[in-house]
């Protein structure tokens, strides 16, 4: 019950290679392939697999050891099940063209040796090469329809969702098996601060004797309802006491257009304990490497995985989670959490479900600031005969995306009830490196040529 | 429709409220987060609106006649010229339109470059 939980799938993937000699004999001989990124119709990188490979290898994803075959893809789409039958929402694909893979003459049983930015990084055992289907059905089956899945999904998704159109987009030929990253790449600063893979981030929640953490999923810069979400999670978090720690995991990759720089999220983050708005010993920043799906309760499994593989015992989810548009239900998470999604073949709660998750969650809705109380209170959650109704009886000015964007694109500062002005003295350092605040094409140009990392 | 049935909402932060707290019209701004941000709501003739939407194709008027998706180099603009002219009206408008090729050129960049605060 207590931090760490076993991991997911019961054993720690860490398929890396720090000894030099071990790592030039595992690629001596081996063809090389590029990795390369996702592109989106107008040519904009809207992922790289690169991140899916350190995900993998460094044990985010664990039990997963590598990149999909088709019949694990088929399972997961099925039901979202690895073959082992554990619990697992996305399939992980490892796609390149026709092409490539003629000019690389590879096959399966070979190795293959995956560079990045033409520097040696990691080897793939190919276990089967295999063709994709129609990627627009491959990316509606990943996702759901409205027809499907009326439960939670509300609208049909389209090329204006990130995470659909990477399948969308995905090359037509897939390469399946484990990955072993051979050349350990160096984070670049200030990811170097925030990388704590899960070997550590356990070691880390031991000696710091913590015994109920409770996760936070960000792909944001914080704003006040974010805190108070933090705050009142760890205290509803060990149910007969309160937690004893939230840990901040930051997703890091290419990004929806008018989402903040990941810079700005980390460091956003990180200045809510630096100004003592959280204790450090009872707040962590961390980071995961991973194209954001958008895929809402499907990301919030995800979200379970990594977390619990990370040391956390608790995992809260808030309104939208993980969501753009209106594509799902605003509580779909809250939904699965707590009955299940059928139609996605999830019959029960996914901490509920046998080979499921051991990470428990912490189900809320909104908060928003009251100017009658002069303080934030909760709003709750509107669901089947459910309806959202602020616990203070009044009526709280709810924080837009679009307004609080609106206020900070203006150069305008915004209300210290709504941001921390650390907070926002680091979107403003960030904007200044980048000449924006939000994610824009050049900035994903710009992130595709720099990546975070590294290589030797 | 009538003269005077659109409407800009300027945003008013503490920086900005300083500049016009003093003005006849500042007692009117709504108040919202407990009052560290204000909306000033400035009013739009017919002509002028038609002006605007033709500068910049992006702006649009919502269902309360807001004209709404404003390149923030002009509403900074109007905000300036507000301090400048003393007014929410005609006045202020003239000001903008003095330097709005000027204001297209920021606004044409302004997907990806806004001058950081
Ligand atoms: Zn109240």
């Amino acid at each position: 019950m207590y931090a760490p939980l076993e991991p997911h799938g019961g054993r720690l993937v860490y398929n890396v290679v720090e000894d030099k000699d071990k790592a030039a004999n595992m690629a001596a001989g081996l063809t090389k392939l590029e990795v390369e990124p996702t592109l989106g119709p107008d040519g904009a990188p809207i992922r790289n697999p690169y991140r899916e490979v350190m995900s993998i290898a460094y044990g985010f994803f664990s039990p997963v050891e590598g990149f999909m075959t088709r019949n694990e893809v088929e399972s997961i789409v099925k039901e979202r099940r690895l073959l082992s039958g554990w619990l697992f929402p996305f399939p992980l694909i490892f796609d390149i063209d026709e092409e490539k893979l003629k000019a690389a003459g590879v096959k399966e049983g070979d190795s293959v040796f995956l560079t990045l930015k033409g520097r040696p990084f990691a080897v793939m055992k190919i276990e089967e090469v295999w063709k994709l289907p129609d990627r627009k059905e491959l990316a509606d089956a990943v996702f759901g329809t409205p027809e499907k899945n009326g439960e939670v999904v509300k609208r049909r998704f389209d090329e204006k969702h990130p995470g659909w159109l990477i399948y969308r987009m995905m090359r037509p030929v897939a390469l399946a098996g484990k990955v072993t990253v051979i050349n350990p790449p160096s984070f670049k600063e200030p990811y170097s601060r925030f990388w704590m893979p899960p070997h550590k981030s356990r070691e880390y929640v031991r000696q710091r004797g913590w015994k109920i953490v409770v996760a936070h999923q960000t792909r944001n810069v914080p704003h006040i309802g974010h805190e108070m979400l933090m705050k009142r999670a760890m205290f509803v978090a060990g149910g007969d006491r309160p937690g004893d720690a939230v840990l901040v995991n930051a997703i890091i990759g290419a990004k929806r257009p008018g989402d903040y720089v990941d810079e700005a999220i980390l460091e956003g983050h990180e200045a809510l304990n630096k100004a003592g708005y959280f204790h450090p010993n009872r707040h962590v920043v961390t980071m995961t490497l991973w194209d954001m799906r958008y895929g809402n309760p499907l990301e919030s499994i995800l979200h379970g995985i990594i977390r619990q593989n990370l040391g956390a015992t608790h995992h809260m989810f808030g309104r939208d989670h993980a969501a753009t548009g209106d594509y799902y239900d605003p509580y779909a998470t809250q939904y699965l959490w707590t009955r299940g999604l059928p139609s996605y073949g999830i019959n029960e709660p996914p901490h509920v479900t046998d080979k499921g998750l051991r990470i428990r969650p912490v189900n809320l809705g909104e908060f928003a600031y009251c100017p009658v109380c002069g303080e934030y209170t909760y709003l709750g959650i509107s669901y089947g005969d459910y309806k959202e109704a602020p616990l203070c009886g009044h009526t709280p000015e709810r924080i837009s995306g679009s307004f609080l964007r609106g206020v900070i694109i203006e150069g305008l500062r915004p209300p210290k009830v709504v941001m921390r002005p650390e907070v926002y003295d680091v979107i403003v350092k960030w904007w200044r490196v980048y000449g924006y605040p939000y994610v824009t094409d050049k900035y994903l140009k710009i992130k595709e040529q720099e990546l975070e990392v590294e290589l030797q | 429709m009538s003269s005077g049935v659109y409407k800009i909402g300027l945003l008013i932060d503490e920086k900005r409220y300083e500049a016009i707290k003093n003005l006849p019209f500042a007692s009117k701004m709504k108040s919202m987060f407990g009052g560290e941000i204000r909306m000033l709501e400035v009013e739009v003739d017919e002509d002028t609106a038609k002006k605007i939407l033709a500068a910049f194709p992006s702006a649009r008027v919502d269902a309360r006649g807001f004209l709404e998706d404003l390149p923030v180099a002009f509403k900074s603009a109007l905000f300036e010229a507000v301090v400048e002219t003393k007014s929410v009206g005609k006045e202020a408008f003239e000001k903008v339109f003095q330097k709005i090729d000027q204001i297209k050129e920021a606004a044409k960049k302004e997907k990806e470059y806004v001058p950081p605060p």
